[in-house]
């Protein structure tokens, strides 16, 4: 096999976990294999590692559970924050509106934290339910935001307006990866508080019942929430002294296995 | 009870007994049977086997016939010996009326 070569297999093998790379590396030398087979035994092995990772429910949860309905919904959460800012910013507006100052800063107070929570906690399911398919997520997410972004006609909003949401998603997707699982103490305050900030926005739309529709969604955004719940580490449990989290670098590893 | 391939792979690795690892295995494979034993097949197989606590790995030293790169090296664990048993037991049984088989008696004597 020539140096160039090599090359070629060297940069898919990087595809691979440290260890495996050096015992698959030394395996294609000691038995001679060309650039051709080297290249297709590498793939291969990245191939069949990741058909097993998708045998699990986990990247699918991940993936066509949160990454993908939820950037939809949170676009339409973060132009919904856009439009109530620009509301608050322009006098003709904010009286078509029929809110005052204050009670416009509240809506938007409350959309803002809304989105923030809903945006999080997504994205904390995402890194903490599956690490190594991160990246499926990850392209299923950004897949609708092109779309969006394509066919996005509002002249008074920025383009980036619908893009609100990644921040605290982006937040999230690393805390997630950082900690398998949220202590119950702090999972059920959490949840609790996104669901009573959903209440205003669903009773002061009750009279708009062509809005309905999309708040009966909003409702979906919550699910991660409940989910950090129902999944949270029981005081007492295994990894229950580890700070505000629980369940850190050991149940990562076990995980990552 | 174990695959085809499996059984395969722990009667290579406790053929070859402490100079077991991945190139070593997958070369006894082909010139046993003859197949095309892929690196894929190979590593994929021993991380189940492994998790099934058949077959223990580590990575071991490396050699410049390999470029300075780390084998890893391949164990079997009594459990793993007792499944190659099972799976060898199972098929000598489920053999015995097989034509095949007494063709070869039946020539043999």
């Amino acid at each position: 096999m020539t140096t160039f070569g090599w090359s070629f297999v060297e940069a898919a093998a990087r595809l691979l976990a440290r260890d495996e790379r050096e015992a698959v590396l030394g395996d294609l030398i000691e038995a001679g294999e060309s650039t051709w087979q080297g290249v297709l035994s590498v793939l291969g092995l990245v191939f069949r590692r990741e058909a097993v990772l998708w045998k699990s429910w986990r990247p699918w949860l991940a993936g066509f559970g949160v990454a993908l309905p939820s950037s939809f919904l949170l676009m339409g959460a973060s132009l919904s924050v856009s439009w109530s800012y620009l509301t608050l910013r322009c006098p003709e507006l904010l009286q078509k509106s029929s809110l005052t100052l204050g009670s416009g800063t509240i809506v938007l107070l409350c959309k803002a934290l809304l989105l923030i929570g809903w945006s999080w906690t997504g994205g904390f399911v995402v890194g903490s339910v599956s690490r190594r398919t991160l990246w499926a997520s990850i392209v299923l997410c950004y897949s609708p935001c092109l779309f969006c972004l394509s066919r996005f006609r509002v002249e008074s909003l920025s383009r980036f307006c619908l893009f609100l949401f990644l921040l605290p998603a982006i937040w999230g997707v690393h805390q997630g990866l950082r900690i398998s699982r949220m202590k119950l103490s702090w999972a059920v305050p959490l949840a609790i508080t996104i669901t009573l900030f959903m209440l205003p926005d669903w009773s002061s739309g009750a009279q708009h019942w062509w809005s309905l529709p999309r708040r009966t969604l909003d409702w979906a955004l919550c699910w991660p929430a409940w989910y950090l719940v129902a999944t949270a580490k029981r005081a007492g449990g295994l990894g229950s002294s580890d700070g505000l989290w629980s369940g850190g670098h050991r149940e990562q590893q076990t995980r990552m296995s | 009870m174990l695959g085809e391939f499996e059984y395969l792979m722990i009667t290579a690795a406790a053929a070859l007994g402490d100079d077991a690892y991945g190139a070593a295995i997958r070369e006894e494979i082909e010139s046993t049977t003859g197949r095309k034993c892929s690196i894929g097949a190979l590593y994929t197989t021993i991380d189940r086997l492994e998790t099934k606590g058949l077959l223990k790995t580590w990575m071991g030293e490396a050699t410049r016939q390999r470029g300075g790169r780390a084998k890893r090296m391949v164990r079997v664990t009594p459990k793993g010996v007792q499944a190659a048993k099972d799976f060898y037991d199972a098929v000598t049984r489920v053999s015995r009326g097989a034509s095949w088989v007494a063709n070869r008696t039946r020539s043999a004597s």
